[in-house]
């Protein structure tokens, strides 16, 4: 009992205030610094997309000279098929990951955390192998499977390996989150008669919507990114997805079309600047649980 | 069937269920909820890796069938592909770079960021949207013109006076802008040391002020210290990502990797063998090195982690 006071005011004596308050301006003024540093390349992203295209070479300001929106419509008709076809794509892709990484990764997660089975332990040994695994290793058999299906320039190659729970690492970030919920719950349910399924549909995944949204969301954006997937798949120009509109953009116009370019861009990652600022605290939860890549 | 039959057969029939009703009741339900990972597992991970195995020692070119070839593969990598040795070093130099100047530029962020800083919420988020985005086809093509000889970059520089080289087109600074570009996004890792951070105890540092330690020596002696299995997972994570990382190069030396193979990710030049030049068996020699070489990294990694990592029982 007798420290705490003195502690306190040998604390208080080494570190003077003016010393604290000169402190905390030059930590913030590092940190508005790095932040605007950081930012600068996006915010002149977005002021090179309703610039003139004149102004774009030769300006590194953030504040445009004159706005206007020309830019958006040369980019969006830009190519031979038009970006309401590239983000209808998107939108399709990404939507169907989400909905079988959710339901799939769900399912698996339920029976690691909840289910007592015989071989449980190295079925989940394995499950965390897999997050190691380059997708390299395995990419040229599975392209020749698809390729046999008949599922090359189709979505299929995308988003079935969603709804088989490919992406192990959701079911590594649903098993956390369920074995957080208390054990109590099931067990009187099932004192009621409730097998697995339900205690699973009516009762785990009611109580588990954080870590679904996060995993849907997390999906949601890294099938929007994806490149290399639809790379690989898709070669008509009329199944691709935003991505591989861009990279053709890039290719196709020689680079003459920045103004379009950058418009097109700025419309690819607003999808994702939207998740962002609706649910940042969930995806940095997330992150922060976990340990995410991204 | 009386009453007594009933009585006497079903604490029998409790004791000793067939095998097979026991496993229906106690194996069946975690088989079916895992059912559709286990189709994929075998179908789409165990089976293809197998089967990429495999491959890596023949000839294919995916429209005749495989030829057998031994480990021609493997000698001509090592031995006679200047491509292949070409991607080895550009990876290793990116790894090498990229993920320590993350790692401390994170570390270090989050330090600051640590001392009870007002707005800590709006400088995290700010500080990881680049993370969020960066994997993006959009901000690699950004990339290429702000590091283009007309660029945002050069333009800064020209305040100065300094003209500043194509810094995409010139190999000796292209492999530098990828290096950037992957910092640029220390976002994610720094959020798992804020995490970490908020883990040590506050009476540690007290206890060290007491003793008169500067706060120098409490970062080197309390903080690193107990922050060494966040950075250890940090490390890995990213060391991995990066040996993996392949649309930045992609995008930005339009899938070539040059000037003169200067971004030629290993990655980039698997894609090129197997969809450029369908050479599917050398391809798969590739992803099994690449394997290899993730795994090493990961066996070592955790072999001296009992050396440097400091776990608290």
């Amino acid at each position: 009992m007798t420290d705490a006071p003195m502690k306190l005011t040998v604390v208080g004596a080494e570190t003077p205030i003016w010393r604290k308050r000169l402190m905390s301006v030059v930590s913030h003024g590092l940190l508005i610094a790095a932040s605007i540093l950081m930012l600068y390349p996006l915010l002149w992203m977005l002021a090179a997309s309703f610039r003139p295209e004149n102004e774009i070479f030769t300006s590194a300001s953030i504040i445009p000279s004159s706005w206007s929106l020309d830019a958006y419509f040369r980019g969006w008709h830009g190519l031979r098929t038009s970006f309401s076809v590239f983000f209808t794509n998107s939108f399709i892709v990404s939507t169907f990951s989400v909905i079988g990484n959710v339901f799939a990764c769900s399912l698996a997660a339920f029976a690691f955390a909840r289910l007592e089975f015989r071989g449980r332990r190295i079925w989940f040994a394995l499950m965390l192998m897999t997050l190691m695994l380059p997708y390299q290793v395995t990419l040229i058999p599975q392209y020749v499977l698809f390729r046999q299906l008949g599922w090359v320039d189709t979505f299929l190659p995308l988003i079935v390996p969603k709804f088989l729970a490919s992406d192990a690492f959701f079911i590594f970030l649903m098993v956390q989150f369920f074995r957080g919920i208390p054990r109590e719950l099931d067990e009187a349910a099932m004192m009621d008669g409730a097998g697995p399924w339900r205690i699973y549909w009516k009762i785990m995944l009611p109580l588990s919507t954080p870590v679904l949204a996060t995993a849907a969301i997390f999906t949601f954006i890294w099938t929007w990114d994806d490149f290399f997937g639809p790379l690989i798949y898709l070669n008509r120009m009329s199944d691709y997805t935003v991505m591989l509109g861009l990279r053709t953009f890039t290719d196709s116009t020689g680079m003459s079309d920045y103004g379009g370019l950058f418009a097109m861009s700025v419309l690819s990652i607003v999808p994702i600047f939207l998740f962002f600022l609706i649910f940042q605290r969930l995806l940095i939860e997330g992150i922060a649980t976990t340990g995410m890549k991204r | 069937m009386t009453l007594q039959h009933v009585a006497t057969s079903a604490p029998a029939e409790a004791e000793k269920p067939s095998v097979w009703r026991r496993i229906w009741q106690q194996d069946a339900p975690g088989y079916l909820f895992l059912l559709p990972w286990f189709i994929g597992f075998f179908g789409l991970t165990l089976g293809p890796m197998i089967s990429s195995l495999y491959l890596s020692f023949t000839h294919f070119d995916l429209l005749t069938a495989p030829r057998w070839a031994g480990v021609d593969n493997y000698v001509r990598m090592f031995t006679n592909d200047p491509k292949f040795a070409a991607s080895m070093r550009v990876t290793m130099f990116f790894v090498v770079f990229s993920v320590p100047l993350k790692l401390a530029f994170a570390l270090g962020v989050a330090l600051l960021l640590n001392r009870g800083m007002k707005g800590l919420t709006l400088y995290r988020s700010l500080f990881y949207l680049p993370s969020l985005l960066g994997a993006s086809v959009a901000i690699a093509i950004l990339w290429r013109q702000i590091f283009a000889a007309d660029g945002l970059v050069n333009k800064f520089l020209s305040l100065f006076g300094i003209i500043g080289p194509s810094w995409i087109s010139n190999p000796n600074y292209s492999l530098w802008t990828l290096i950037v570009l992957s910092i640029w996004q220390f976002g994610s890792p720094m959020i798992i040391f804020l995490a970490g951070l908020r883990q040590i105890p506050q009476d540690m540092y007290e206890a060290a002020s007491l003793d008169g330690a500067s706060k120098w020596r409490q970062f080197w002696k309390i903080t690193l210290p107990l922050l060494t299995p966040v950075v250890f997972f940090n490390a890995i994570i990213q060391t991995i990502e990066a040996f993996k990382s392949f649309t930045p190069a992609f995008i930005i030396s339009g899938g070539t990797g040059n000037p003169i193979n200067s971004t030629l990710f290993y990655t980039l030049y698997l894609y090129q063998e197997a969809f450029g030049f369908f050479r599917m068996g050398y391809a798969s020699a590739l992803a099994w090195v690449l394997l290899a070489l993730v795994a090493i990294f990961t066996a070592f990694s955790f072999l001296t982690s009992k050396y440097w990592v400091h776990y608290d029982d």
